[in-house]
């Protein structure tokens, strides 16, 4: 997956600033970032949501706009996006059909640990639940990459220590994963990490490399620092 | 009670709606353009075409003719008896009175006898040259003195006199009522699909964007068509609505329309960003269409530019297709009817077009 030098404009904003970034099959990469510094545009480009103004985005090898490489990528958005009157199980089907995969339910609910929910209405769920349901359907196709935009935002911290405990499993089995936070103690839990403000990457690399390279004990001074020193 | 927290809420309102430009131009402008085109239609619509054959061999005829040219309530044109069909079938009048070679004759023997030939599918319109003549006749008969007995022939080309008011409006009525309903709960309902999320995750699939309107469409034609067989056959067995045409034919046209609701459904859907915003749609999609697509008025009889306006709504052409086969029996090898379904059809595909085009704009 690679992003070079992308640069996406909303009115007078820039929301992204010549990004350039590559992650490697496996990795689990995190976007490290407040509110509003463009870690979803990121994400949105990478799907191809919207179109830079300026630059390219390649996902395994084809640049995109392209339709057949989106059958490889699994997308979380912000807000668990489910259909609320379709079942848990409905809901998986539905994604998994788009995507033009038939099986992997199952496997996906389990994975979630939502199959004995997956009769109950979506609307019936709790936040959390419904979280995990949206996780369950962005993954239900066995996509390689998998982009996943703050997913335990409003996640119980038990709930969170299982979220990262299924990241890591399928990194290890070869998925790439792209996941934005502004939680720095995820960050830790990232193999790679690029950190985000004004649109600007301006830093990149393992959590203790980040720390090393501003100096500093933790991961939010190594933000806070970097981003003083390299974002004006 | 407090007064400071009922006012608390008075003031959030009145703050909400300064920042919504388009609700208060619904609230402000829309009831100006609805009532200013109701007025303008009522006032200005032009008085119906009645051609007029004098045949009579005797003065009375004439007397009553120019009587006729007289009325405010019809506009007249001077016709040949055997021209009249042909007339009222291409719509250019309403009606036509001929004065038979006897009448002039027949009425100094007390039986005033005109020949009456209504369109029929436009009651309003046959009313208002009755009334016409009936006065017209008025005058005539007061010039005469001694028992007259006033005793016209009527006849129609479509319908009859056993007609009432729900069989006319019926026909359009069923149209309408199908193209409302599929609108707004398509337009809603696509607007969720952004709402919660859906759509962009819809966007970031495999999915081409035909293929989302495309499937949309055809989901809510099912229960369209469902909702249009349900609509028709009530119609017509529980309020016995007069039908001289095809029953498939009627619930086909009605499909279309449903497809042309759906499609406009989801191309608007577009402009809105709230289910209430949606909402809005109503008085600026349904009401004009309501007014100007001759479900009340016949279009011919409005206001030139208002004529123009019509031609360019759907409504119009499905209106006019349901009246011409439910009330005059059309089938499809009649041109008007090829002509309106086509049209109907040319709109569902532009709709398709224009959701499909406009829906990356949504998400980005």
């Amino acid at each position: 997956m690679e992003v070079n030098s992308v640069t996406k404009v909303f009115g007078d904003i820039k929301a992204l600033d010549r990004v350039t970034l590559r992650v490697r099959r496996g990795e689990i990469y995190g976007l490290l970032g407040p509110n509003g510094s463009g870690k979803t545009t990121l994400i949105r480009a990478i799907v191809g949501l919207i179109a830079p103004k300026s630059g390219t985005v390649t996902v395994l090898g084809r640049k995109l706009p392209n339709l057949d490489v989106l059958r490889e990528v699994g997308y979380m958005t912000q807000q668990a996006a489910l259909y609320p009157g379709l079942s848990v199980e409905e809901n998986l089907r539905f994604f998994a059909a788009i995507n033009g995969v038939e099986s992997g339910v199952k496997d996906a609910l389990e994975f979630v640990d939502l199959y004995a929910r997956r009769g109950s209405v979506v609307s019936t769920l709790s936040g959390g639940m419904r979280q995990r349901c949206s996780l369950a359907c962005a993954l239900v196709h066995r996509p390689q990459l998998l982009l996943l935009d703050e997913p335990t935002v409003g996640v119980d911290p038990q709930l969170r220590v299982q979220f990262w405990e299924q990241f890591r499993r399928m990194a290890a089995g070869g998925t790439t994963i792209i996941v934005s936070s502004h939680v720095m103690d995820e960050a830790e839990r990232c193999r790679r990490l690029g950190l985000i403000q004004y649109g600007r990457l301006f830093a990149e690399g393992s959590p203790s490399e980040v720390r090393a390279q501003a100096g500093t004990q933790n991961l939010e001074e190594a933000f806070l620092k970097l981003a003083g020193e390299k974002v004006s | 009670m407090s007064g400071h927290r009922i006012a608390a809420i008075t003031r959030r309102l009145l703050q909400g709606f300064r920042r919504d430009r388009r609700t208060l131009a619904l609230l402000f402008v829309a009831p100006l353009i609805i009532l200013g085109l109701l007025g303008y239609m009522l006032r200005n619509s032009s008085t119906p075409a009645v051609g007029v054959a004098n045949e009579d061999g005797g003065p009375l005829g004439a007397v009553v003719a120019s009587a006729l040219d007289q009325s405010t309530k019809i506009t007249t044109t001077t016709i040949a008896a055997s021209d009249g069909d042909a007339k009222l079938k291409d719509g250019s009048i309403v009606a036509y009175i001929v004065f038979p070679s006897d009448f002039s004759q027949r009425a100094q023997s007390g039986v005033i006898a005109p020949q009456v030939h209504l369109e029929g599918s436009q009651p309003n319109a046959a009313a208002q040259a009755l009334q016409a003549l009936q006065a017209a006749l008025a005058t005539a008969a007061s010039n005469r003195p001694g028992a007259v007995r006033v005793q016209p022939e009527v006849s129609y080309l479509y319908g009859g006199p056993n007609l009432d008011t729900l069989d006319y409006f019926g026909a359009a009525a069923i149209g309408l009522i199908v193209f409302f309903l599929v609108f707004v709960v398509t337009i809603v309902s696509f607007l969720n699909e952004r709402s919660q999320g859906t759509l962009e995750r819809l966007m970031a699939s495999p999915l081409r964007r035909g293929e989302i309107v495309v499937g949309y469409m055809i989901g809510f034609t099912v229960l369209a068509l469902i909702q249009s067989a349900e609509v028709l056959l009530f119609a017509l067995y529980v309020l016995n609505v007069h039908n001289e045409g095809n029953v498939l034919l009627i619930f086909g046209i009605e499909a279309l329309m449903a497809i042309t609701a759906v499609n406009l459904g989801i191309f608007l859907s577009m402009f809105a960003r709230t289910e209430f915003q949606a909402v809005q749609f109503i008085p600026l999609v349904i009401v004009p269409q309501f007014l100007l697509s001759g479900i009340l008025f016949p279009v011919r009889s409005e206001p030139t530019w208002l004529q123009y306006l019509s031609d360019v709504l759907p409504l119009t052409y499905a209106v006019n297709a349901l009246r011409d086969v439910m009330v005059k029996g059309a089938d499809l090898t009649w041109s008007s009817l090829q002509l309106d379904v086509g049209v109907v059809a040319a709109f569902v595909v532009a709709f398709v077009v224009a959701g499909t085009a406009t829906l990356r704009r949504r998400v980005a």
